[in-house]
């Protein structure tokens, strides 16, 4: 009996239906954060060393891109199915993709930042007696601060988009609930998932830039 | 100075990881539970009703039980229940035998010996399927009110090639394969369609493309409560090429005690096409949650979960 009429005049947002679901999204948008932030901090983890190899040993440069170009390209549902036998329907499955296709962006800006020294700073850090190690983390890796955090910006926003594919193994975050109401047809939770995924991401975005202020500080313009 | 920044910045990111990696730490609570069940369950929301249904039944028999809903495709929920992320899932008869025997066209219209051949499948490799409840989703064919009537069509047989011939045909990617769709609708009622869109099988996408006219007959579910509402009229399966699509608990053998198996059958026992018509609009209708739903019947039913 109230079918078509339910399809038809199905409001953009149900704020009755809304009001006694907010648990469900509370508990999507911390999944939603959780997911994005160990994807982020693996990425890097993964990125730095990664990044670091590729700008000091010209060899390593193009297998190190190579990988995570072709990583990137893997499509996720391909990539979950492979890993469900070994990793099953986890966290680590779902981080296992979001890490990957984040190398992409963060090795490149890693790589990028460093390659950005100028010389004469090296040669400066040389003459005042640095061994490499020390140059690198007190001179090189700060001078490629501004570099890595723009990575870290775009990787976290790109993330953010991405976690909703982890709906297909039951995490998702707020994708679950986009895809629920995809599925149904029931426009509040697909608008108001979709909204807080967007602002999630410009949150995510201005905390990264105002880090950046307070980081490098003499980067201002970036 | 730099130093120091520099540091205190990893400083704070390692201790944001920390929070994370706590946070996501494990919180089994172990009690007077009889075991932990995790039920998994499609994509769709007749599968987290009968999935709620499973689980809460079982919840009240004293198992924990977790979920792990709306999960993606058949592949996706097979690998899932193979390597045991989950103990069961609420599947359908002739559906899981074509997965599972590599679309060899095994199934028939008899559940009971679809089950059974589909448990020589599922066997090695671990799993079982249990007592076929009496609900079926079938799948089944719709065309719109205007081209039922236009070309006076009932009953697919109503389908003439040279009817067939003008109709553009609708239905997800296993269709073109899968012997209960296109290859059936083509050996037993010899039709061969002007066009096959690659759409979801009875999802938003075919949805669509019969309101914008993009397809003229498209694969649907006989449990959809909407299709009246959306104007679209069954044709119906008069040579009898539907397979048996009845509800059926794919099950982890190392799960399927047999306190587990009683209940299963107990609530198979019970279910009926009828009830998920009923449920699947509640749900995807009017918007109630597939938990409440399914508690609402089991309550029906004599389960006080």
């Amino acid at each position: 009996m109230p079918t078509g009429i339910f399809l038809t005049f199905d409001p953009w947002i149900n704020w009755g239906w809304l009001s006694s679901h907010v648990p469900l999204f509370e508990d999507a948008l911390q999944q939603h954060i959780t997911l994005t932030a160990i994807a982020i901090l693996g990425g890097l983890v993964l990125s730095l060393p990664l990044g670091v190899a590729a700008h000091r040993w010209r060899a390593f440069r193009s297998p190190v891109l190579a990988v995570s170009e072709i990583f990137y390209t893997i499509p996720s549902l391909a990539l979950f199915a492979l890993l469900i036998p070994y990793t099953g329907l986890t966290v680590v499955t779902a981080e296992i993709g979001l890490i990957g296709y984040s190398l992409l962006i963060l090795v490149r800006n890693v790589m990028v930042g460093l390659e950005a020294v100028p010389p004469d700073v090296i040669d400066a850090a040389n003459g005042m007696g640095y061994r490499p190690l020390a140059r690198l983390l007190r001179i090189e890796l700060p001078l490629a601060l501004p570099a890595i955090i723009a990575g870290i910006r775009i990787a976290t926003v790109t993330t953010i988009g991405l976690v909703t594919v982890t709906a297909l193994i039951g995490l998702g975050g707020l994708g679950q609930l986009i895809l629920e109401g995809f599925i149904e047809n029931f426009h509040t939770p697909l608008v108001v998932a979709t909204v807080l995924s967007i602002a999630l991401a410009l949150v995510a975005d201005l905390s990264l830039a105002g880090l950046q202020r307070v980081v490098v500080p003499w980067a201002r313009n970036t | 100075m730099i130093r120091n920044i520099t540091s205190r910045w990893l400083v704070a990111i390692l201790a944001a990881f920390l929070v994370v990696a706590t946070a996501c730490g494990g919180s089994t609570t172990p009690g007077t539970s009889k075991g932990t069940l995790t039920v998994g369950g499609f994509n769709f929301p007749e599968s987290s009703i009968l999935a709620n249904i499973y689980g809460q039944a079982l919840a009240h028999d004293g198992y924990t039980i977790n979920y792990k809903l709306l999960l993606g495709p058949r592949p996706i929920i097979a690998a899932a229940i193979k390597a045991g992320s989950i103990d069961m899932y609420p599947g359908y008869a002739a559906s899981e035998l074509e997965y599972y025997n590599n679309s060899a066209g095994e199934a028939t219209s008899d559940p009971a010996a679809t089950t059974a051949t589909l448990n020589t499948h599922l066997q090695p490799l671990g799993l079982v399927a249990l007592t076929p409840a009496a609900a079926v989703d079938a799948n089944a064919f719709a065309v719109p009110q205007a081209t039922a009537t236009e070309y006076s069509l009932t009953k697919l047989s109503d389908i003439t090639p040279a009817i067939a011939s003008q109709l553009v045909f609708g239905a997800g990617p296993e269709c073109p394969t899968y012997k209960f769709c296109l290859p059936g609708l083509a050996s037993v009622y010899g039709l061969h369609f002007k066009a096959v869109k690659t759409l979801d099988t009875d999802g938003p996408l075919t949805r669509a493309a019969f309101k914008n006219g993009s397809i003229q007959i498209g694969l649907v579910f006989t449990t959809d409560a909407d299709l009246k509402g959306l104007g679209l009229v069954v044709l119906q399966d008069d040579k009898h090429m539907t397979a048996a699509d009845n509800v059926v608990p794919v099950v982890r053998q190392a799960a399927a005690s047999t306190e587990v198996t009683t209940v299963l059958n107990s609530i198979d026992g019970k279910l009926t096409t009828a009830d998920l018509i009923s449920m699947v609009d509640q749900v995807a209708n009017q918007h109630l949650d597939a938990a409440a739903v399914a508690t609402t019947w089991l309550q029906q039913h004599n389960y006080s979960s």
